[in-house]
């Protein structure tokens, strides 16, 4: 044990000497966090777009739409609500960019809805605020959607009574459908796109993103004593093969280790991110190094040379950020990166991240994110390990 | 040819390998390699570049895994999971095996770390040989910062840490200006003359003659021949020269010096005299008092032996250096 220490202390000592390293383990990704954070202080998962909806129907099935689905947006943060005295004005303010979309309920709307005739809303968004407008137009379209498949209920039990409908009792199927027009719920659209801030949203992807370089120095450090002579001179010492891997390993847990810790605790001091609670965000932290040097542990050994493995590694790190959400939201990509994105480490520790919240939630709420980040790391670096051991003693 | 410390056969071998075989793939690197080392002796390893050297002291050493073959220092099994038994050998590899951006005193501290050294003995040890390499006003400095030759001295130094029983030297002077070349030239022959039994490749000739008791002529992953340099000249039929450059009645000169014991040739030609001798080294004194007898006034003398060049040429056709 006291070669593996011997020559993790070694390996620190160069990598401290490196200034490169201090870089790249600490300044560049605080650096980027704040920078981004300062440049898009609502990006993260944050999102809010502005409405005004013109009424000129006032009947009941208007009423409902915007006392049920829009209030539901408004309600969650998602939607605000902004009144505009006329179409003109309302329009003039999408043309400007101050309203995302304006929701147009023509006059007659709730009549022929009731009626069975043809009904429409009309949403008239920003080219700018492509997102706005596609959540208005979603929202519209489910309310539409609803709406047609209650009046075939109330026309098929119509229907299975008989003969000409009782007035009175249309009127009260009416009345009822329309209060059984399904509340909107947020949970289920925006289960992807947790309540993050942009702050902590870009410390921790930035932190991990750089993660997957300061984690490769152990490995990369391996072929870097094959090229430069020193790693016969090791293996003729009388200490096991093993401690010569285990040093490389120790040494780049806990560099990396100290990197996170420090853009955790800089982070927020320095920048305000909310990271939540210590204990849990430690243990998360733990899994992501776990998980980096696993995949940067194989990727290297599958290399000839040091130069090979960096490049390897450089294009392994910024595929599984950008597949896993460190660069932007995933809520925003389509469903097939998102199921994607869980086979990266980067995912699960912005999700873990994520579910811990500033609210004080404990380690009970990310045991899924940390143990996805577990066997990651234990899978990839057990293959990476053995690959290393064949490194070390030619045979 | 330095006088051997001790006799080859006297007393027990500080190295023990027999029938050492590696092959990579097709290739064979090595083909039953074997031969001992005894304590305060030096062995060298003489052949040109890919002959098997690095490969044979790389099994010695227990870094690279034999195909066959049996390794012993100091009596422990030698292989590549042997931690305990590494510990009797220092190995200085051909390549510079140095941490460039660490002072030579936090190189040698690691490598103390890594050899069980600790504390005052540790320093002392690392003071020692720092002192032996001659690097001690040095040692404070990165070796990214030293000569080629300083690196080559540190190298070296990095071996002696633990006081082995076996230094193995992989080509230690390639690549050395003439002076640090001497300079570890001198410290090796200091190292043999303490007692310490030495592997020494090389692909230079002189520096196996200066150094070496005994020489193992590798080529082609086997070797060819082994002995003391007289020994593996005498393998090839070949005898030393005398030129000696004198006035005076050189036809009876001739016929004295002809009669001479280990002289099998006596010619004189224009200004002086040649003489084929089996040891010209050890019976040039009395040739010499033979030759004035004979009333020749001797000016010059010349020896020429035959090398160990020679010997390789003799035995694979090809010079040291193809």
């Amino acid at each position: 044990m006291h070669a593996a220490l011997a020559i993790a202390a070694k390996d620190l000592r160069q990598r401290v000497r490196d200034r490169s390293a201090i870089v790249v383990a600490v300044i560049a990704p605080f650096a980027l966090a704040a920078v981004f954070s300062v440049l898009m202080p609502s990006g993260g998962n944050e999102f809010t777009a502005r409405y005004t909806i013109i009424n000129d129907d006032g009947g009941p099935i208007a009423t409902a739409f915007i006392d049920g689905p829009m209030a539901a947006l408004t309600d969650a943060g998602v939607a605000e609500l902004v009144e505009v005295a006329s179409e003109a004005a309302a329009r003039e303010q999408v043309d400007a960019g101050e309203l995302d979309a304006v929701i147009l309920i023509p006059e007659g709307f709730s009549d022929a809805v009731l009626a069975g005739g043809g009904a429409e809303l009309t949403i008239v968004g920003n080219t700018d605020a492509t997102l706005g407008t596609e959540v208005a137009r979603a929202v519209a379209s489910a309310f539409m959607d609803e709406l047609a498949a209650i009046r075939l209920s109330v026309a098929a039990v119509l229907h299975a009574q008989g003969g000409a409908p009782d007035p009175a009792y249309a009127a009260y199927l009416a009345e009822r459908a329309q209060r059984s027009v399904t509340p909107i719920t947020l949970a289920g659209t925006l289960a992807d796109s947790r309540q993050l801030g942009a702050t902590t949203f870009y410390a921790a992807s930035m932190a991990i993103f750089f993660l997957f370089f300061t984690a490769q120095f152990g490995a990369l450090s391996l072929l870097g004593e094959r090229r430069g002579g020193t790693l016969p001179r090791l293996v003729a010492a009388p200490i096991p093969p093993w401690a010569i891997v285990g040093g490389k390993t120790l040494g780049s847990f806990v560099l990396a280790a100290v990197a996170m810790a420090v853009l955790v605790v800089t982070s927020t001091v320095l920048l305000g991110a909310t990271w939540g609670d210590p204990f849990a965000v430690a243990i998360l932290v733990l899994g992501a190094v776990v998980a980096a040097m696993g995949i940067t542990a194989l990727i290297t050994t599958l290399s000839r040379t040091e130069e090979q493995a960096g490049s390897l590694n450089s294009i392994a790190a910024v595929t599984l950020a950008i597949l896993g959400g460190a660069f932007f939201p995933l809520a925003r990509g389509p469903d097939i990166l998102q199921q994607v994105s869980l086979l990266t480490p980067h995912a699960w520790f912005l999700r873990g991240i994520s579910d811990l919240g500033p609210a004080g939630t404990g380690i009970g709420t990310v045991l899924l994110p940390l143990a996805a980040l577990f066997v990651i790391g234990l899978v990839s670096g057990a293959i990476g390990l053995a690959r290393a051991g064949r490194l070390v003693v030619a045979r | 040819m330095p006088a051997a410390g001790t006799s080859p056969g006297g007393t027990s071998p500080v190295l023990e390998c027999r029938d050492l075989r590696k092959s990579f793939g097709d290739r064979v690197a090595v083909d039953g390699v074997g031969f001992t080392i005894a304590p305060g002796e030096t062995y060298g390893l003489l052949g040109p570049n890919g002959a098997g050297k690095t490969t044979t002291i790389s099994m010695i050493c227990g870094i690279l895994a034999r195909d066959s073959g049996t390794v012993s220092v100091a009596g422990q099994p030698v292989d590549v999971d042997t931690p305990a038994a590494k510990a009797t050998i220092g190995y200085v590899p051909q390549d510079l095996a140095i941490y460039p951006d660490l002072t030579a005193r936090e190189n040698l501290g690691f490598f103390a770390r890594l050899y069980g050294l600790k504390g005052a003995d540790a320093k002392a040890r690392i003071d020692d040989v720092l002192a032996v390499v001659g690097l001690t006003d040095r040692a404070g400095d990165r070796t990214d910062q030293y000569s080629g030759g300083m690196k080559r001295r540190l190298n070296i130094a990095i071996g002696l840490l633990h006081r082995p029983q076996l230094l193995v030297l992989d080509e230690p002077t390639v690549g050395v200006d003439p002076q640090s070349r001497n300079a570890i030239l001198e410290s090796v022959e200091a190292l043999g003359r303490e007692g310490m039994a030495i592997l020494y490749t090389t692909h230079y000739m002189e520096e196996a003659e200066r150094l070496c008791h005994r020489v193992g002529i590798i080529d082609t992953g086997t070797i060819r021949a082994e002995g003391t340099r007289r020994e593996l000249v005498a393998l090839i039929g070949q005898r030393d020269k005398v030129k000696l450059t004198a006035t005076g009645d050189l036809a009876a000169a001739a016929r004295s010096l002809a009669d001479f014991a280990g002289v099998a040739d006596a010619t004189p030609n224009d200004g002086g005299l040649e003489l084929i001798v089996d040891d010209a080294r050890g019976a040039l004194p009395r040739l010499l008092q033979t030759a004035a007898d004979a009333g020749l006034a001797v000016t010059t003398v010349e020896v020429v032996e035959p090398d160990l060049e020679a010997v390789f040429l003799h035995l694979t056709g090809r010079a040291l250096r193809d």
